[in-house]
């Protein structure tokens, strides 16, 4: 059995360490929204969520591609590992959003582009997991699933277009042109507690995506003691 | 290997097997046909249509019957090659594989698009609205393209599995999604009247689904059934 290496022992550290920081920037650091009140806090996380999440869909299908290459099974373990980490930030990106709509938009769910988009997202990569489980060898789990991580990030860019296209009411957070009118304006406060977020759910995917890497390669070498 | 016939010839003679297996049998076209007409007797008690509301929802309709009842069309044509090994006789053939897929893809596309044929005249009798109009035609011919190509791609990759059967709607509607979304918004355009160009970004997207999924098709079909 491989040492656990130190740089993933100091990127634990890290996140312990940061992740609480966070934390307490957010509930005592920014100030509270005017109109929305406390429940607009919940904003740090759940952007940095949808952020890491989408981040880790496109590590994934970059890993994908970097396995059809070279076919070594350790891109494969890595583009699994990122898609079933990045499966968890979606979700709590989603459940986050829903807990912020509740008393914004008098609703847990509105049919909304960029939601549905969302939960589509989640919906693709939880098929990956089935044809996953439906094949038999791992060297098929690993080509298949390359191919389909690729194809599946064509939604990625999708769900930020969607937003364009569609009509929506969803925030548009970082605006690119005048005349957003929905943008709602941070305070510097709140961007530097946005972006130190941001920072911190990036480590907190890296060392992730890390462990249930290692987790393959354990489970791996495990089989191939027992075999 | 150097092919032996020329790329075209390949696509043309796996064409016109298809078409070949289809004429004899008659076991794909009505098939579908029958069963989207269900569907949308389905939909008519399930939602319980008042009749103002039906012809706004007659674009929504028309795909979704057209997107389930091409599954089933897209499960019989590669079932079809498992039956007897013929994919090993067709894998084992000197032949570019990328031709192959366009072949069959060709063929998945004329069925499901006569299905489509099929349904318009009968939809505009159930939603006394004219829908046999050319720009429909259009939108018809782009999102049927899109979509059984990425279809023909899929199951492919789903006959791998034990789960196949199953496997295809999953994997299919939720990455196939922009595209249905685009086909009904489009669709839903031309049928209140709009021009082709009121819709344009909506036929754009309809296209870049088609070139994407066309270009994954050349790329992926190959690995796809390695071995």
């Amino acid at each position: 059995m491989s040492k656990k290496p130190n740089l993933l022992v100091l990127l634990d550290i890290l996140c312990l360490v940061l992740l609480p920081a966070v934390v307490v920037l957010i509930v005592f650091f920014t100030p509270v929204e005017a109109v929305m009140g406390p429940v607009q806090k919940v904003f740090y996380f759940h952007m940095s969520a949808a952020w890491v999440g989408m981040l880790s869909f496109i590590f994934a299908a970059v890993a994908g591609g970097a396995y059809l290459v070279s076919r070594r099974i350790k891109w494969d373990w890595l583009s699994m590992s990122a898609i079933e980490v990045g499966m968890v930030f979606a979700v709590i990106a989603i459940l986050s959003g829903m807990i912020w709509a509740r008393p914004i938009w008098n609703t847990w769910w509105v049919w909304d582009p960029r939601l549905t988009t969302t939960a589509i997202m989640v919906l693709i990569y939880f098929a990956y997991f089935i044809l996953r489980a439906g094949l038999t060898t791992p060297e098929a789990q690993a080509r298949l699933g390359a191919v389909y991580a690729i194809l599946a990030v064509v939604t990625v860019p999708l769900t930020f277009f969607s937003i364009r296209l569609f009509r929506t009411i969803h925030p548009v957070v970082i605006a690119t042109g005048a005349g957003q009118g929905s943008a709602f304006n941070m305070t510097p406060r709140m961007l530097t507690a946005l972006i130190a977020s941001l920072l911190v759910f990036t480590i907190l995917l890296a060392d992730l995506i890390w462990h249930r890497f290692r987790l393959a390669q354990l489970q791996t070498d495990q089989d191939q003691e027992v075999h | 290997m150097k092919p032996t016939v020329g790329y075209l010839q390949v696509i043309w003679q796996i064409l016109r097997k298809e078409v070949l297996i289809e004429w004899r049998g008659r076991q794909g076209v009505p098939v579908m046909l029958v069963f989207a007409l269900m569907i949308v007797f389905l939909f008519n008690f399930a939602l319980q249509l008042s009749p103002d509301l039906q012809a706004g929802l007659a674009a929504g309709l028309l795909w979704v019957s057209l997107a389930f009842a091409s599954t089933l069309g897209l499960n019989r044509s590669i079932n079809l090659e498992r039956e007897n090994n013929a994919l090993d006789g067709l894998l084992m053939a000197p032949v570019d594989r990328s031709a192959i897929f366009f072949g069959k893809a060709l063929g998945n596309f004329i069925f499901t698009f006569l299905v489509g044929l099929f349904l318009l005249p009968i939809f505009s009798l159930f939603y006394s609205q004219n829908m046999l109009q050319l720009p429909l035609l259009l939108v018809l011919l782009l999102g049927l393209g899109a979509y059984t190509s990425l279809g023909t791609l899929l199951s492919a990759l789903s006959i791998q599995a034990r789960t196949r059967d199953i496997l295809l709607p999953v994997l299919l509607y939720p990455l196939a999604l922009p595209v249905l979304i685009a086909a009904v918004e489009a669709s839903q355009g031309v049928l209140s009247g709009q021009t082709l160009g009121a819709v344009s970004h909506w036929i754009y997207l309809l296209l870049a689904g088609f070139l994407i999924f066309t270009a994954s098709g050349l790329l992926f079909f190959e690995t796809i059934l390695e071995e």
